[in-house]
């Protein structure tokens, strides 16, 4: 989600400390006695950052810690910021998306992480599908029932299926897919002696009908009495081949049977004796070889499944070219076939429109989280799925203050230095004009309950090739604390009127003046003047030099088009980079306030900056991005 | 950000709703407006697909003719929506219908508190949680459910009948869940809780 202009992203610390950091480690193992000092955290950044350059939004690092504020949480313990990355996340109840029903845990991986109910999505589109009835005249809601999908309009029709009533669908599909025989599937008639290996639905499974079956001369082990049938589908096909290959390994592991016995290997054998047996009998065979009473003159040898009882499944040689001649024939086409995305969420034998089946719906979790330093929880939202209040939120806005903007209004008589053709109107941020200087105003309001003391860096000149110059009218300031608001509500009535309300066509904004102030809020001005993008170089390089945008603006609105069609076959470097254009500012911000830490006092004394018996002076620092708009070309 | 509109562009209700009188409002007497709502120019809001009571079961062709049999039930309601909700220029809000027991009919449209919709969305859903918000170009199809918090992404199609969970991020067409919001989404003033200011910009 790209969000419009103008935005404020916060880049999370955690980007600036490396992975195999020591002293990180170490502050992490610390940190749950809560024995650290916990006051140098800030002063920490603030050493690196000095010792580094300013950090630049258009750094390829700097894509994975700038994060729009509200996706950031705050730690109280560690007093820092903590960005998706810097947190664990516990599953707290999973539910599906469409009916909105809780799933118990233990049931979850045994549905497969999909709803057991009626939720389906359509294979074709993945738009959830509804439960139809085929009569609609009726009235009485009889009938047989389909899944339609109100999207692509497909409908199991389409395959084949209708249901005979229209709950617990996912039980009625289960059944028609492994149960080939089903009266409702009318395409196909599917001998029962040799089970198709695939689902009933694929079409070419008449083909696989007709498969001997592979080692029919191989007579059926009789000490195996478990699998009278053998597996039809694949889920059936793949638990047969684990328990074979379980035992191979249980058989292969317990005993110096003879590898070659395949009946002896097929015994389930005594489940104690082959734990024992791994911690005795293997590991002396291992060590001494021949050492052990049951030696063994060569080590067993695990086989691989060889007969469909064991959930082998070998295609005819014919299936491949069948599938071909279908592909190429005139009822199939383009059309139906299966694309990739549909065939990915598909058994892997679906190949075409008609093997699609219905999929239930895909659940989604709900999760708290957890500082992944200190292990405190960070969120932790209601378990019912419907419900979106949390028990614990400590989310970033209510900590670090919001930073809004917006472009100020010049009144066209008053400013000077701007030129007075089309400043009264508000500027198009989506393509301001290069070195034409438009103020904006940054409001910071404060979530503390606590005043806060703000100062506020950038550099004079934006990083990067687009050079834009960028200065904050006032860089020091308060906001006051998030106090009750009929505190403001008194204030107002007795102060006779708000500066802010007044109007702000009278204002001119000042050099170490707030622009604005409220209860926890306080606006200042910020000067920016757009630099020159590489295309416009040539001609806009005179006007860096010297402020005089009238005669710049003038040179380079005549030149633009010339010169940005010369740039892109000249020269890759002259060209403009994906979004270089866009006017990140990077805002170093650094707020101090004396908290009230009567919570939890021994914080208190860890910090070791308390100033009275309660107030224990905090500050916080960090990068902040402001995406003032994109510089027109 | 909403454009400024002229003077004298809307009109201010009692309860302080601010329509604007380029707006198309059908059916007035089935349209209920929590207060502090803005409905921008050109926006459709469809009170007269309201749901002709049980008398019309009968005769299903009345809803043909919808505008005739409004004088009838008067107290049935099309459309519900909230306080701070903010409709956008051309938007379109309709009713949700389906077949009902062979009878083509109407269900009511509830638009919780705090609603964002988009330029030129079209909303057909049964119900549209607090703090939605809906991109431009939207579709919302027919008896679609947005819970509360639910973010449709610009140019997303909604199928119909889908539910979007609480704090989802849907988008494409067909629209699918493709992220969560952050858990500070609706903060008052950040992302998602700015209803407060749009009422404010909108004079």
């Amino acid at each position: 989600m790209s969000r419009p202009f103008p935005y404020a992203y916060i880049s999370c610390p955690c980007a600036n400390t490396p992975a195999p950091d020591p002293s990180r480690k170490r502050r992490s193992r610390e940190s749950p006695q809560k024995a650290s000092p916990e006051k140098p955290r800030p002063e920490l950044q603030l050493d690196d950052e000095e010792d580094e350059q300013t950090f630049d939004p258009r750094a390829p690092r700097s894509n994975f810690s700038l994060y729009p504020p509200e996706q950031l949480l705050y730690c109280e313990d560690c007093h820092q910021i903590k960005c998706p990355r810097c947190i664990t996340e516990e599953i707290l109840c999973w539910y599906c998306p469409n009916c909105l029903f809780e799933t118990p845990s233990s049931m979850v991986r045994s549905e497969g992480n999909r709803c057991a109910r009626n939720c389906f999505n359509c294979p074709a589109c993945t738009a959830p599908l509804s439960v139809t009835t085929l009569e609609n005249r009726g009235g009485d809601q009889s009938g047989p029932w389909v899944l339609s999908c109100g999207y692509c309009m497909w409908t199991t029709l389409d395959i084949g299926i209708k249901f005979d009533k229209p709950t617990n669908i996912r039980a009625q599909l289960a059944k028609m897919t492994t149960e080939p025989s089903m009266p409702a599937i009318h395409t196909r008639q599917v001998s029962k002696t040799f089970g198709d290996l695939k689902s009933p639905l694929s079409m070419y499974s008449s083909i696989d009908d007709q498969l001997p079956p592979v080692d029919g001369s191989r007579p059926d082990n009789e000490d195996q009495p478990s699998d009278t049938s053998i597996p039809r589908t694949r889920n059936a096909r793949f638990a047969a081949l684990k328990t074979f290959y379980k035992d191979q390994v249980a058989a292969t592991t317990t005993s110096g049977v003879d590898p070659g016995d395949f009946g002896a290997s097929f015994s389930s054998p005594n489940t104690l004796h082959r734990i024992m047996s791994i911690y005795t009998a293997t590991r002396i065979t291992a060590l001494y070889g021949n050492g052990n009473k049951k030696a063994r003159n060569r080590p067993p040898v695990m086989r691989e499944a060889v007969s469909a009882n064991e959930g082998l499944a070998l295609p005819k040689p014919s299936s491949e070219t069948a599938i071909i001649q279908r592909m190429a024939s005139d009822d199939c086409g383009w059309d139906g076939l299966a694309s990739l995305e549909q065939r990915a969420f598909q058994s892997p034998d679906a190949r075409f429109v008609e093997d699609l089946l219905p999929l239930p719906s895909l659940l989604r979790t709900k999760r708290s989280k957890r500082c992944k330093s200190c292990k405190h929880i960070l969120v932790k939202p209601e378990f019912k799925p419907s419900s979106t209040r949390y028990r614990i939120r400590l989310i970033a806005l209510s900590y670090i203050p919001l930073a809004t903007m917006r472009p100020l209004i010049l009144p066209p008589t008053t400013s000077a230095s701007l030129p007075s053709l089309s400043s009264a109107a508000a500027p198009n941020l989506d393509a301001l004009t290069p070195q034409r200087p438009i103020q904006l105003l940054l409001t910071l309001k404060n979530h503390m309950f606590d005043p806060v003391r703000i100062t506020l860096a950038t550099p004079s000149v934006t990083p990067g090739r687009v050079a834009s110059k960028v200065t904050i009218l006032c860089p020091q300031f308060d906001i006051g604390a998030n106090s009750d608001v009929w505190d403001e509500a008194l204030q107002s009535a007795t102060a006779p009127d708000r500066s802010s309300r007044t109007s702000p066509y009278e204002k001119v904004a000042e050099a170490g003046k707030v622009w604005d102030k409220g209860r926890n809020w306080t606006t200042v001005v910020l000067e920016v003047v757009p630099g020159s993008l590489p295309g416009l170089k040539l001609k806009a390089y005179k006007g860096v030099g010297d402020d005089d945008n009238d005669d710049d603006d003038d040179d380079s609105d005549e030149n633009e088009g010339a010169l940005d069609w010369s740039g892109k076959s000249k020269d890759p470097a002259q060209q403009i980079q994906p979004d270089e254009d866009v006017l990140d500012i990077p805002v170093f911000v650094r707020m101090e306030w004396n908290s009230d830490s009567q919570i939890d006092p021994e914080e208190g004394i860890g910090s070791g900056k308390g100033l009275g018996g309660d107030s224990v002076k905090r500050e916080l620092a960090y990068w902040m991005v402001l995406g003032v708009g994109r510089i027109e070309s | 950000m909403p454009p400024k509109a002229a003077k004298g562009e809307y009109i201010e209700t009692d309860t302080g709703n601010k329509i604007s009188r380029r707006s198309q409002i059908h059916g007035t007497q089935h349209i209920i407006l929590g207060g502090k709502s803005i409905i921008q120019a050109d926006a459709v809001i469809r009170g007269d697909l309201f749901r002709t009571s049980s008398s019309s079961a009968s005769t299903p062709d009345s809803k043909s003719d919808p505008k005739a049999a409004a004088g009838g039930a008067g107290n049935s309601i099309a459309i519900t929506i909230g306080r701070y909700s903010y409709i956008s220029r051309s938007a379109i809000l309709r009713p949700p219908s389906r077949l009902h027991r062979g009878v083509h009919s109407y269900f009511p449209l509830k638009i919780g508190d705090h609603v964002f919709v988009g330029e030129r969305s079209v909303v057909e859903a049964a119900s549209v949680g607090n703090h939605v918000h809906i991109g431009k170009d939207a579709v919302i199809g027919s008896m679609a459910i947005l819970k509360e918090f639910a973010y449709v992404l610009d140019g997303a199609v909604v199928p119909a009948g889908m539910v979007v969970p609480s704090w989802c991020v849907v988008g494409g067409a067909p629209a699918r869940i493709v992220g969560e919001v952050g858990e500070g989404y609706g903060v008052e003033g950040a992302e998602g809780g700015m209803a407060r200011e749009r009422y404010r910009m909108v004079r």
